[in-house]
């Protein structure tokens, strides 16, 4: 055998590795269904499966665009602290004397968070800082600007068009999710077919021999920061319809969830791999976890403490998995 | 070469900005420059407040940063080896509600001190072990203890009664913070003289000592230090573990100044903690910086935290801005962090 070949069986024998990395993730889910649904039998409820779809699409969302930029080498702390303060911003707004539209409100909101994502880009790519510092930064700014905002109050806005946003039906199936499969199905084209997804994955994979290629990486990232912000304030504005207050505790510790959903999809930190699929299969493993445990009995405090035991142990093994491999 | 390389020097030095240029090069002190920016501080609150400029006050900011300080310490540790560690907040937390614990069954302020100092030991190993062998990412490592040692505070919480309240009567413990020197007066608090120590002989072991110089070596170069011989794996692990044990001994000095242990003790703590390092000069790329920014650096965010709450009652300030003002303080610490690498950079590339 000539080492042309070998290479590529070995490549090809990579390949199969990476794929059952996907796959054993969605089997991983489906025995956690049935586990949960022999365990509790309120799981398996209309109900209850629909609250928990609608809580997956919420948290959903910001993991599919921090895969983004996590696949880019990044991290985005802010999220959380987005969320809030876009609640916060959303429902003082709609509680002025002279309130602008409700549909002004909501593109403000998102202009918020494209604001947000663009302070963090122009930081990070301009100035050259360290990612995780720089929105451990934002974070504390835009939640103490949503304490500023509210005196610490939370607001209420009882409002058709947001409580729609939140809660809303179409086809009997909550407009969060919607949201949700547009935004995962657009982000898996835009990875998997355009060249802005290729571009993100060498800027990620080497952004030195990225920006020799040619590649406008400063350009990249910042999209992609600006994205991952949008997307924060859009998961504001469905949490504010959900719970109907603005308040700035929203959303506390959110980032954790959603970090830990993008990691356990097989995104490394480092950059360059991953991918949304597993991200989907991310997501929706630790929101059936959460509704599950919820079900059998247990209590926020203890999933809390799972799920930091989960984040070490998921990337533990895939270290130890991708050290074998080499 | 070396002719132009003398001629950028004298250019340099001549302008003024050229010398303010010059702070921004490590090996330079960024104390003196951070001296000023606390003078300037204390200026402008003296001035703009009316009760700022006093005894009390100052006694009040004194005794208010012990806890931040000697988190610091761990946390310079962790950066000068070029990691990092958020978990510091939670870990405190942990062992504030063990400290009513171990104090509700019966045992003396020392063992209890020692306790809690295992605990962090504990946390900082499990981090340490991590980071080191399994090889992931710090900051992933301690997100994760972050939220394990966060939850099982508020799981103790809820499952023993006696922490429903948690506090603490038994002034031999609240001894542990509450001494003055001289006690009549009031004068000097106890935590005062332990910041000093610990300060103190933490830059001496950093300075004078094989492991110190180690520790530089590992944060600037871990490749030539390995090559070296230095043993890095083993000074990377104990940073970590030094960083727990100081975020509990915080944790046991806060629940003696309040007299209560609660789960939520310390959230939010590593941000502080963490803007203070990096202020003081401490890269966070690793191997540069020393402790005494560092102390400069949590007084003056303590000054801060004082000043805005005065602010509040003279230009009616909303005290919430605080949170965005730690923020901003982080993201400027790390511009000016950022720009003294970049300064560093530049000369090499002029002295070549």
């Amino acid at each position: 055998m000539d080492p042309g070949t070998e290479k590529t069986a070995q490549s090809r024998k990579r390949e199969r590795v990476r794929l059952s990395s996907a796959t054993i993730l969605f089997i991983f889910l489906l025995v956690m269904v049935v586990a949960f649904a022999v365990l509790s039998k309120d799981f398996y409820s209309f109900y209850n499966i629909s609250s928990m779809l609608t809580n997956i699409a919420f948290s959903g969302i910001v993991a599919g665009t921090l895969t983004v930029v996590m696949i880019m080498g990044g991290l985005d702390i802010s999220i959380g602290g987005n969320i809030a303060f876009t609640s916060c911003l959303v429902a003082y707004l709609y509680n002025l004397e002279n309130a602008p539209a409700i549909g002004l409100i909501i593109l403000i909101g998102l202009a918020l968070g494209a604001a947000i994502g663009t302070f963090n880009g122009f930081i990070i790519t301009r100035l050259d800082l360290n990612p995780i510092i720089t929105t451990l930064g934002t974070m504390a700014i835009t939640r103490g600007m949503g304490y500023v905002l509210t005196k610490a109050r939370s607001i209420l806005i009882l409002e058709e068009v947001v409580g729609f946003i939140g809660r809303g039906l179409i086809l009997k199936i909550p407009f969060p999710l919607w949201l949700f499969v547009i935004v995962f199905v657009a982000l898996t084209l835009i990875m998997g077919k355009t060249k802005y997804g290729r571009k993100i994955y060498s800027i990620g994979a080497n952004p030195e021999a990225a920006k020799l290629s040619g590649i406008n990486v400063q350009k990249i990232k910042f999209i992609a920061y600006l994205v991952s912000g949008t997307a924060a304030a859009l998961s504001g504005i469905i949490l504010t319809g959900q719970t109907a207050v603005g308040m700035p505790q929203h959303a506390n510790g959110m980032e954790l969830d959603v970090i830990t959903a993008v990691l356990l999809g097989g995104t490394s930190l480092a950059g360059g791999k991953g991918s949304i699929l597993g991200t989907l299969a991310g997501v929706l493993i630790l929101g059936v976890l959460y509704n599950g445990f919820t079900m059998i009995g247990f209590r926020y405090v203890h999933i809390r403490v799972f799920q930091g035991i989960i984040l070490i142990l998921v990337v533990s093994l895939y270290e130890i998995r991708e050290k074998k491999k080499y | 070469m070396a002719a132009s390389n003398e001629e950028v020097r004298t250019e340099r030095g001549d302008t003024l900005l050229g010398r303010l240029s010059e702070l921004f090069v490590f090996g330079k002190s960024i104390a003196p420059a951070l001296i000023v920016l606390l003078g300037l501080l204390v200026l402008y609150f003296s001035l703009a407040t009316p009760y700022f400029f006093a005894y009390t006050n100052f006694k009040a900011i004194i005794s208010n940063i012990p806890v931040i300080a000697i988190m610091s310490v761990g946390m310079t540790f962790v950066l000068l080896i070029g990691g990092l560690d958020i978990s510091v907040g939670s870990v405190l937390g942990f062992t504030a509600v063990n400290v009513v614990l171990f104090h509700n069954a019966g045992f003396n302020a020392l063992i209890i001190v020692l306790l809690s100092a295992c605990i962090g030991a504990f946390f900082g190993a499990f981090n340490g072990y991590i980071v080191t062998k399994v090889g992931i990412n710090p900051v992933i490592t301690t997100l994760g203890t972050m939220a394990l040692a966060r939850g099982l505070a508020s799981w103790f919480s809820l499952d023993f009664e006696v922490l429903k309240v948690g506090r603490i009567f038994d002034q031999k413990f609240l001894n542990i913070a509450r001494i003055f020197i001289p006690q009549e007066q009031q004068t000097i608090p106890i935590t005062l003289v332990y910041v000093i120590v610990l300060y103190v002989l933490i830059s001496l072991i950093l300075k004078y000592t094989k492991y110190g110089r180690n520790v530089y070596a590992v944060g600037s170069n871990e490749y030539a230090a390995r090559l070296a011989g230095i043993n890095t794996t083993r000074i990377k692990f104990m940073s970590y573990v030094i960083s727990g044990i100081m975020a509990s001994l915080a944790g046991v000095i806060l629940v003696a100044q309040l007299s209560i242990g609660r789960d939520d003790a310390g959230i939010g703590s590593e941000l502080q903690v963490i803007t203070a390092v990096v202020l003081g000069g401490v890269s966070l790329s690793g191997g540069k910086g020393n402790l005494l920014g560092v102390i400069i650096a949590v007084l003056i965010l303590g000054v801060i935290r004082n000043g805005m709450v005065h602010l509040e009652e003279v230009i009616g300030l909303s005290y919430y801005w605080r949170e965005v003002v730690k923020g901003a303080i982080l993201i400027l610490a790390i511009s000016i962090d950022s720009a003294r690498l970049m300064a560093i950079k530049k000369r090499q590339v002029v002295r070549q």
